[in-house]
């Protein structure tokens, strides 16, 4: 519960209050509407102001979803999401930003982007739409497809092979990385409040069938093969608090393997131990947070505070 | 009048470039304007580069050659600039290296080492340093060679440390040898190694011990010469800094928030110096933060396209944003500079622009990315450009640009090159005065309504802009309605496009027309050169000494390029007598927008195309063989 402003009253928000006007768009019996639901959910669990939320879509069909959640959002252009939502972030680290998008938005295209975020670490949740297909060009492989799949769209099998998204996370240097299921809206709820929750870079990877393109890796399909980690093993527990908890990595990472006739879903990995880029930001500029790039004034009676010769004086010479 | 120009030439990674700066340093206390540029090819160690200096005690606008004096620190140096050396000039080269032939000096350019081959058979001679130093000595030219080993051996005794600690001096103990040569006092020589070496005492005490060194052995070799008289410009504090540095100084003071790059030549050195600074007192507003420091996010990302993306992130948030990149760089912004069109997205993209096509030359300069700039993105993409022609322009169009962005909401390209980007020039107090320009921000409102429609319909084509964070809103790079949602509607499109159409009409009735040309020169002559970018100082420079010749030119510099300034242009042509483009690409760009925009057809060209700098003999030159011969096209060629 949150008092904004004189205007507006005290309210406790239902998951309602993050819909909006906006016709959903997605075909009957997609996965999508699972994960806009636990996504809904997971805002109003966490009381989320929806004008301090920036979510952040690229180009597919997941990536609409900045229009059908109520927040301050940016639809931008094919597999460049999470640039854009690091320079908001970094630009303003007080707003909550999640980026929505399929895997070939974030993974294809957007390759180079999901990696190079690792390494920065900057407080972002990443929600991936694993449906290994482009839909709204019609069903070509997507790169979680595996190879020698033929979906009814494909005129032959795939000749490319599948990324492994949790691998790829964990190599870039993910702090919080997770897999959820689409039609699991509850579990996937609490996926997405730990991931919004958890200070630094997070992914989850939903598995979401696409009844309309991906006829091999159907609902079927993967509620054959699912299972949770938590649910096999009560003592699951891949958070990382300390060195001495690195003994825990050989099983997190044969956890993150493991895709074929059973595939697990939960928080597969949290390390805890690692500063974000805006933590860096701080520690080397103090004031950073408190005068964020977005928000700190320029100029002083509109004009520059400062003349050069006052700042940059290793460039002057006396004649 | 003083006015003098030199070489020193070395392996890179020889010092070259600290010793090119030291002599600039060495002028600026002597009391005179200088002009420096470095030349240098895409390699880390060995091979060739150079310092290009001008001094004057009037205004250093352009590099010269012949030159004066040429330092030449290898064999290379010496093959590589003998004809660079003109009538009575000096060449100060090592004793040691007379019997170097060019066949075997491995990092020369197979070409240069076969002209020189040619070069020298024609007149029976070997190609080695001792035959140049032979046939410039038989042109009239003077000639100092150093024993370099004894010399660096002396320097070694002196400081009691081994040769291999100080074998680094070669280029004080050169430099100092060329200053010499041209009557600069140990004196000063002394104060500009402290300038440049002063807060690093180790390197410091071996370099001044070298050029005392280099100076004694002038001294009892060569004899007296007469000191170089002091220059008008003493007693007050100056500013040496590069075109990078400038532009990074610009958009520090003019509230550059947030900076992102990806590693390219010749716009690193920018975000470097930014990079440097983004942690700086920041007078007034220091005060009003209570911040003693302030910060500045700079972040190198893994590619242009996410240093673009990002910078548009952080608009969108408030921050004020900008990139800064090279051609290759510019092209993989594409399509995000089309998304913040699209999106009114207030970001600054700095051009650095370098030869090209592809990878092209990356070290070295041109002008070939004007329309690419100003036609970048897919769809109908206007945006804002505005061309520097030197470092005291760059400093206020960086400011600017920052306000138009943000008035606009547009992306707005600053155009510049790697000549500005490398070129050291001495600046004034008075010349970088940031009260010149204003702050503007535009309309932006900080507590938006609930109902904010981020893309309203206005008459001017301007939507009030509030940042993410302040109320329930949406950007978007689909085509969309005034609230932000996508919408394919043939009503809303159209709406859309032409709100962003009024908006490029607002820009273009908004800017003072004489901040989008400046017309230099006796408007009523007959010859117009027209150019844009940094050719501007050489053609000034031509200007003088055409003048002085009799030849009555004016000269028309394009500075915003888009939206295309066709009402001033025309005003400013007049009766287009005769009109000359110079300019530093093969196809004519200026001219073809010229043609597009105002339907005057150029018809002359002075073209520089091996991708070295204008000099103004050049455009002298050019315009000579124009006047003269009606030449079409003439294409210079000056530079090593």
């Amino acid at each position: 519960m949150r008092v904004l402003g004189g205007w507006w009253l005290a309210v406790v928000r239902r998951w309602a209050d993050y819909k909006t006007e906006a016709w959903v768009q997605w075909c009957p019996g997609c996965g999508d509407f699972g994960i806009l639901a636990a996504i809904h959910r997971a805002l109003a669990e966490l009381d989320i102001d929806p004008r301090r939320l920036v979510v952040v879509g690229g180009i597919g069909c997941s990536s609409r979803s900045v229009y059908y959640v109520r927040g301050s959002n940016v639809h931008v252009i094919h597999g460049r999401s999470i640039p854009v939502a690091s320079g908001v972030k970094l630009a303003n680290p007080e707003l909550e930003v999640v980026v929505v998008g399929g895997d070939g938005d974030i993974l294809g295209i957007g390759g180079g982007h999901f990696t190079a975020l690792g390494r920065r670490n900057i407080d972002l949740t990443i929600l991936l739409f694993d449906n290994s297909v482009y839909g709204l060009t019609k069903g070509q492989a997507g790169p979680t497809l595996p190879v020698g799949v033929k979906t009814k769209a494909l005129p032959y099998p795939n000749v490319q092979d599948r990324v492994n998204p949790l691998i790829l996370a964990y190599a870039s240097g993910y702090t919080f990385i997770a897999r959820g299921y689409a039609y699991h809206v509850n579990q996937l709820k609490d996926l997405i409040k730990a991931a919004i929750e958890h200070r630094g870079s997070a992914f989850i990877d939903i598995l979401q069938p696409c009844p309309t393109y991906n006829d091999t890796m159907t609902r079927e399909w993967y509620e054959e093969r699912i299972y949770y980690l938590n649910e096999e093993d009560p003592l699951w527990d891949p958070r990382i608090r300390g060195p001495e908890d690195h003994v825990k990595i050989p099983r997190i990472v044969e956890k993150m393997l493991e895709f074929g006739d059973r595939i697990p879903l939960g928080i597969l990995y949290q390390d805890l131990t690692k500063t974000t880029l805006e933590d860096r930001f701080e520690q080397q500029m103090p004031g950073y947070r408190k005068a964020p790039p977005a928000l700190r004034p320029i100029s002083v009676n509109g004009r520059a505070p400062v003349h050069p010769f006052k700042v940059f004086k290793d460039k002057l010479i006396e004649t | 009048m003083v006015d003098l120009s030199f070489i020193i030439g070395g392996p890179q990674g020889g010092g070259v470039e600290s010793a090119g700066q030291i002599a600039l340093k060495a002028f600026v206390v002597k009391g005179y304007n200088v002009l420096g540029t470095r030349e240098y090819h895409s390699n880390i160690m060995g091979a060739h580069s150079y310092y290009h200096v001008r001094v004057r005690d009037g205004p250093a606008r352009a590099l010269k050659i012949p030159v004066d004096l040429v330092v030449a620190i290898d064999a290379e140096s010496v093959l590589t600039h003998i004809s660079d050396v003109g009538k009575g000039g000096y060449l100060v080269y090592d004793l040691d290296s007379v019997d170097v032939d060019a066949t075997k000096i491995a990092s020369m350019e197979p070409s240069l080492r076969s002209r020189l081959r040619r070069f020298f058979a024609d007149m029976n001679m070997k190609p080695t340093v001792g035959s140049a130093v032979k046939v410039l000595e038989e042109r009239g030219g003077r000639t100092v060679g150093l024993p370099l080993k004894d010399m660096l051996k002396k320097v070694s005794d002196t400081l009691g440390t081994p040769i291999a600690s100080i074998a680094k001096t070669v280029n004080v103990i050169g430099l100092t040898a060329g200053l010499y040569t041209q009557g600069v006092s140990l004196q000063h020589i002394v104060k500009a190694v402290e300038a440049q070496f002063g807060r690093r005492p180790k390197i410091l005490a071996p370099n001044i011990t070298a050029a005392r060194v280099a100076f004694e052995f002038m001294e009892q070799n060569i004899g007296n010469i007469p000191e170089l008289p002091d220059g008008p410009h003493r007693g007050r504090v100056r500013m040496i800094a590069s075109g990078n540095e400038v532009v990074a100084m610009a958009k520090v003071v003019g509230g550059l928030t947030f900076e992102t790059f990806y590693p390219i030549t010749p716009a690193s050195d920018e975000a470097f110096y930014i990079e440097e600074n983004k942690y700086v007192e920041l007078g007034e507003l220091s005060e009003k933060l209570e911040l003693d420091k302030i910060p500045i996010a700079v972040l190198q990302t893994e590619d242009e396209i996410a240093a673009i993306n990002m910078a548009i992130g952080a608009a969108a948030a408030g921050a004020r944003a900008a990139t800064s990149t090279s051609g290759p760089g510019f092209s993989l912004m594409n399509e995000a500079i089309s998304m913040a069109v699209e999106m009114e997205i207030p970001v600054v993209i700095t051009l650095w622009m370098r030869a090209g096509p592809s990878t092209g030359i990356a070290t070295r300069t041109g002008q070939q990315d004007l329309l690419h700039a100003i036609f970048s993105g897919h769809g109908d993409t206007p945006k804002i450009l505005i061309a520097s022609g030197d470092h005291v322009e760059a400093f206020y169009d960086a400011i600017k640009a920052f306000n138009w962005a943000e008035e606009f909401q547009t992306p707005v390209v600053h155009l510049l090159d790697k000549y500005i980007a490398s070129t050291i020039t001495v600046l004034d107090e008075w010349d970088l005065d940031p009260h010149k320009v204003s702050i503007s921000r535009g309309l932006r409102i900080e507590n938006p309504p609930e109902d904010y429609r981020r893309y309203e319909v206005t008459d001017n084509g301007i939507s009030p802009f509030a940042p993410l964070g302040s109320a329930p809103m949406l950007f978007s790079s689909l085509e969309h309605d005034e609230h932000g949602f996508a919408s394919e509607d043939p009503v809303d499109r159209e709406a859309m496009v032409e709100k962003r159409l009024r908006k490029f009409e607002t820009i273009a009735r908004s800017i003072p027309e004489e901040e989008k040309i400046a017309l230099h020169g006796d408007p009523s002559a007959r010859v117009t050169i027209v150019s844009f970018g940094s050719t501007k100082q050489a053609i000034l420079s031509a200007m003088e000494e055409l003048e002085r010749e009799g030849v009555r030119v004016k000269f028309l510099q394009l500075r915003i390029l888009s939206p295309f300034p066709s009402k001033a242009v025309m005003d400013a042509v007049g009766d287009p007598g005769l009109l000359i483009s110079v300019e530093a690409n093969a196809i004519g760009q200026l001219a073809l927008l010229l043609r597009a925009y105002t339907g005057i057809e150029v018809k002359h060209f002075i073209q520089k195309l091996n991708a070295r700098p204008l000099y103004d003999v050049e455009v002298v030159y050019g315009v000579k063989r124009i006047l003269g011969e009606g030449a079409r096209r003439v294409v210079v060629s000056g530079g090593a």
